[in-house]
């Protein structure tokens, strides 16, 4: 009887699962495929104008801190999980860890190391400014020492000796009672819907594009040539409730109208239209936040189906304008396509090691109608947004209520 | 006993270039209560030094300029504590983040400032005791239906034993009215037949029914629990509450012009039509169904009209309209049930005006304008289902000021946070679940349910809590039982006792209290010390930085 578990993702819903466990008396293995933990969550901005508008992003940082020092979590970055043996309270995951070239114990962060090295972009970097843990990591298709040339800059000036070379790739067997999937989503890549222009008119981005661009300057410019964005179009549902998307990703309607309100907030002559089919206003709260809206921000039902870029580098916006019963083109600055949540491409690949099923569009499937959780293996559980779309707050949730299941299997096996 | 406070000065490997290290030392030195000055180049790498230094010189401060505390401030906190020191003795000056990294050019002045700062801090710093506490393993849920079931179900499995005090004679709640699920076999009252027969197997519930909270007291780990039952009143003691009081639904007269009555059907009514069509007259050839009329909160009216227009094509194979605003389909599994829908012929109206419905025997008619279609649309059904509006039991608002526990806009219980802390109430230990929180679909309730398990789990399993003793603390010279701090704290941690003298003062309670801050800052007579943050080491900090 084994009494850890091993949490699969390093995302909000994952570090929630392995904090409950871990308070709860549970060891927890926290494998994590990127450098750092966090997750896609951790990436995005505070919404906030005057008031909160509860994004919920703020939540993240402090949920990282408590992982990283909690005594009954191990975290390993760069990790994947190559094979799964063995049943209910006795599994036995195989684990590769790719080296980070640094040492975790003696990284201080210091960031001298970057200053020096001769590469662009610098092969030896911080995940991000605020990953966790904070520690350098060697990218090894751009480190100049692992294309064969003599460069050791970095390691002859680390004050702390950290970095390390001769770092092998290490494969690590984990013995734990039960798994938690919290692999999380991939946002929807909207080049696939070429009409709309993305990829190819600098001034059409994405929700993901905002966040960051929020995150990290703070204030929304042109990305063509730097003017201030004065008409400014969201357009809802882009790589959901549609053929291949046949779901709500349940997050857009709602960050559109934050970056909507916080866009009115900084600039209040800016012009902002919100085209969509349904708004997903349910929530508490949210009603209110809804019609608040409403009095600034300009709603069109039907969502428009191509955006061309006119010779002045306005976007021309074709869409029909359903109480009159036409099509309409109409030019704006900026659009931002609301994307939505699809699963990971990669999932097919953990669903064959672990055994568990995938659903209808490429979400880890559940057992049973009525309980999100439970896989068809026993001892294997999802949480967040790998078994379907979910909002922050939604995610942590779901993260608590798969340690619960979690606890519940490793008592009954006591 | 007399201040000695130790500085470690830490250049983070010799790359703080812009600050002047030998010349703040030599500064330092020159103030009283120092007893050495120490540069370091990684300080967070050299722990059996700093160990080491600290007891050879039998300090009882110790400032740290080093990197954000963020980063570095556990790893020294647990540091002292392995040497017999109250971590809270410890004060950090963040010179990189917060000075080095950010300025250009010297900056040994402005890292003086800050390193003076958290000196004078620490020489007002007292210690902070920590104490295990008992805690009582018992719950209490309060109402037997779905979610108060299956979260005493859940909790057993957890090794917790449990109370259900449910107001009505059986156990069930709405799940004796609800009519099922679209293409779930189980049906609701044989999902209620086999919770019912685990809970009556289960060694580890005890349920009361008839039964109501007449009176609680205490605090998360303790609370006393005054029980009516049969006109009878006793006391019983428990952990933690978790709250599962459901909603009601009615249909309010106001959305709909006529009272409902006669062809305009709840969705139970048209439920019980469903179960037995060979009653009715005839067959209906046009059922509508009303949604977002009242607003636009309406997760769960959608989820039954979905079902409900699903179940009509197939039981009666009438022609269904559905009128909407904007289809609420953000849950799991909706936009599939609305396809389905779609695919099977049920027609969706989308209106900006609130409909026009007259008549209410014989057929109903709706008058709307439909924004897709661009033009009015006058239906006539037969049967009319309005929108069901989910409201807050009754009892709640008695309940919540009895428990000083806050209630929504629209009356629900108020979690601690709308969004961050889901199943959490503004009190430790109190916990609202499924749809006494507000307007939830199923997905959401089947959620929090051992969402909240869990965070009981972790408050009762150990039956003990750890806590940092008198943090916040009255001074009971001062304090003048204004009852200020008690109304001003958001998290009830405050109470009234009786202290070792005869008055009545403020007494704030460790478990309770979540160290916000609040009362210390509001209390006129200035009597509660958030220790870490009070007036004296606040002053003194800024006396440092005083030109």
């Amino acid at each position: 009887m084994n009494e850890s578990v091993g949490v699969i993702g390093g995302g909000i819903s994952g570090i929630t699962s392995a904090l409950e466990l871990a308070n709860s008396g549970v060891r927890v293995y926290l494998i994590e495929r990127e450098a750092a933990i966090g997750g896609q969550a951790a990436s995005f901005c505070c919404k906030a104008t005057e008031v909160c508008t509860k994004c919920s992003a703020c939540l993240v940082p402090r949920k990282l801190k408590e992982v990283t020092a909690h005594p009954r979590i191990s975290i390993l970055t760069n990790s994947t999980v190559s094979n799964l043996s063995g049943e209910l309270s006795n599994f036995r995951v195989e684990v590769w860890q790719k080296p980070r070239y640094t040492s975790l114990k003696r990284c201080i962060a210091c960031g001298i190391c970057a200053e020096v090295c001769p590469t662009e972009p610098k092969a030896i970097h911080s995940p991000s400014p605020d990953a966790i843990p904070y520690c350098y990591v060697i990218d090894e298709t751009q480190c100049l020492h692992f294309r064969g040339q003599e460069c050791n800059l970095c390691q002859g000036i680390c004050p702390t000796n950290a970095i390390d070379f001769n770092l092998k790739p290490k494969k690590q067997e984990l013995s734990v009672g039960a798994i938690i999937v919290a692999t999380g989503f991939e946002v929807f890549n909207a080049r696939e819907i070429g009409s709309l222009g993305y990829g190819r008119y600098p001034n059409v981005l994405t929700g993901l594009d905002l966040e960051r661009i929020f995150k990290e300057q703070g204030f929304l410019n042109l990305p063509l040539n730097g003017k201030e964005a004065k008409k400014i179009a969201f357009i809802q549902c882009v790589g959901s409730r549609e053929e291949r998307h046949g779901y709500c990703s349940q997050v857009c309607c709602k960050y559109a109208m934050r970056f909507a309100r916080l866009i009115k907030y900084q600039n209040p002559a800016a012009e902002v239209t919100i085209f969509y089919i349904d708004l997903q206003t349910a929530g508490k709260g949210f009603t209110r936040f809804y019609e608040e809206c409403r009095e600034s921000i300009r709603f069109i039902p039907g969502v428009p189906a191509e955006i061309l870029e006119t010779t002045s580098g306005e976007l021309e916006v074709r869409f029909e304008n359903i109480p009159e019963g036409k099509v309409e083109r109409e030019t704006f600055d900026l659009v931002t396509l609301s994307v939505g949540i699809a699963p990971r491409r990669d999932s097919w690949d953990l669903a064959r090691i672990l055994g568990i099923n995938l659903g209808d569009y490429g979400f880890f499937d559940a057992k049973e109608p009525l309980n999100s959780i439970e896989t068809n293996v026993k001892g294997v559980f999802l949480a967040g947004t790998c078994q379907g779309p979910k909002d922050i707050p939604d995610s942590i949730a779901h993260g608590v209520a798969a340690a619960e299941r979690a606890m519940e299997v490793l008592e009954k096996c006591k | 006993m007399q201040v000695k406070t130790g500085i470690f000065l830490c250049d983070c490997g010799g790359t703080l270039k812009n600050i002047d290290f030998p010349k703040i030392k030599e500064n330092l030195a020159k103030l009283e209560t120092i007893a050495f000055v120490d540069i370091s180049h990684n300080l967070c790498l050299e722990e059996r030094a700093i160990a080491s230094r600290i007891l050879r010189e039998d300090i009882n401060r110790v400032v740290i300029a080093a990197c954000s505390p963020e980063l570095c401030e556990d790893k020294f906190k647990e540091l002292l504590k392995g040497l017999g020191l109250n971590p809270n003795l410890l004060s950090i000056a963040n010179i990189r983040e917060q000075c080095s990294w950010v300025h250009e050019g010297d900056v040994t002045e402005e890292a003086l400032e800050l390193i003076t700062m958290a000196i004078n801090k620490a020489r007002l710093l007292q210690p902070v005791e920590r104490k295990e506490i008992p805690v009582n393993k018992e719950l209490l849920v309060v109402g037997g239906g779905f979610s108060g079931m299956k979260s005493a179900l859940e909790l057993s499995q957890l090794g917790i034993r449990t109370t259900i005090v449910e107001r009505e004679s059986t156990l069930g709640g709405k799940l004796r009215e609800l009519e099922g699920f679209y293409e779930l076999e189980t049906s609701p009252e044989e999902m209620l037949g086999s919770m019912i027969r685990s809970i009556e197997e289960d060694k580890n519930i005890e349920v009361l029914t008839s039964a109501e909270i007449a009176r609680v007291q205490g605090e998360a780990g303790n609370f006393a629990v005054r029980i009516r039952k049969e006109g009878k009143e006793f006391s019983r003691s428990f952990g933690a509450i978790i709250f599962a009081t459901g909603y009601r639904t009615e249909i309010l007269p106001q959305d709909f012009e006529l009272k409902p009555g006669g062809n305009i059907i709840s969705q139970q009514k048209l439920a019980q039509i469903l179960r037995a069509p060979e009653k009715l007259e005839r067959r209906p050839e046009t059922i509508g169904f009303v949604l977002d009329v009242s607003d636009e909160n309406s997760r769960l009216p959608t989820l039954s009209t979905l079902n409900n227009a699903l179940a009509v094509k197939k039981e009666l194979g009438s022609e269904v309209y559905v009128f909407c605003k904007n289809l609420k389909v953000d849950s799991e599994g909706m936009e599939k049930l609305y396809r389905e829908a779609r695919s099977r012929g049920v027609v969706f109206l989308k209106f900006e005006e609130k409909p026009r419905i007259y008549g209410g025997n014989g057929r109903v008619k709706v008058e709307a304008r439909d924004v897709l279609l661009g033009e009015e649309v006058t239906l006539f059904c037969d049967f009319l289902v309005a929108e069901e509006k989910a409201l807050p039991p009754e009892g709640t608002k008695t309940l919540s000021s009895m428990l000083d526990i806050e209630t929504d806009s629209q009356g629900f219980y108020q979690n601690e946070n709308v969004h961050l802390y889901p199943v959490t109430s503004g009190r430790k230990g109190m916990f609202f679940v499924g749809g006494c929180r507000g307007n939830l679909d199923l997905d959401r309730v089947l959620t929090d349910i051992p969402s909240a398990a869990m965070s009981v789990h972790e408050l009762l399993s150990l039956g003990k809590a750890m806590v940092e003793v008198e943090k916040v603390k009255a001074d009971t010279q001062k304090c003048r039982a204004c009852l200020t701090c008690i109304r001003g704290c958001p998290h009830k941690a405050i109470r009234l006792a009786r202290m070792d003298t005869e008055k009545w003062l403020a007494k704030i309670y460790d478990l309770a209290c979540d160290g916000c801050g609040i009362c210390a800052a509001i209390c006129p007579a200035k009597a509660i010390k958030f220790e870490g943050y009070s007036d004296e080491q606040i002053l003194a900090e800024v006396e440092a930085i005083r030109e």
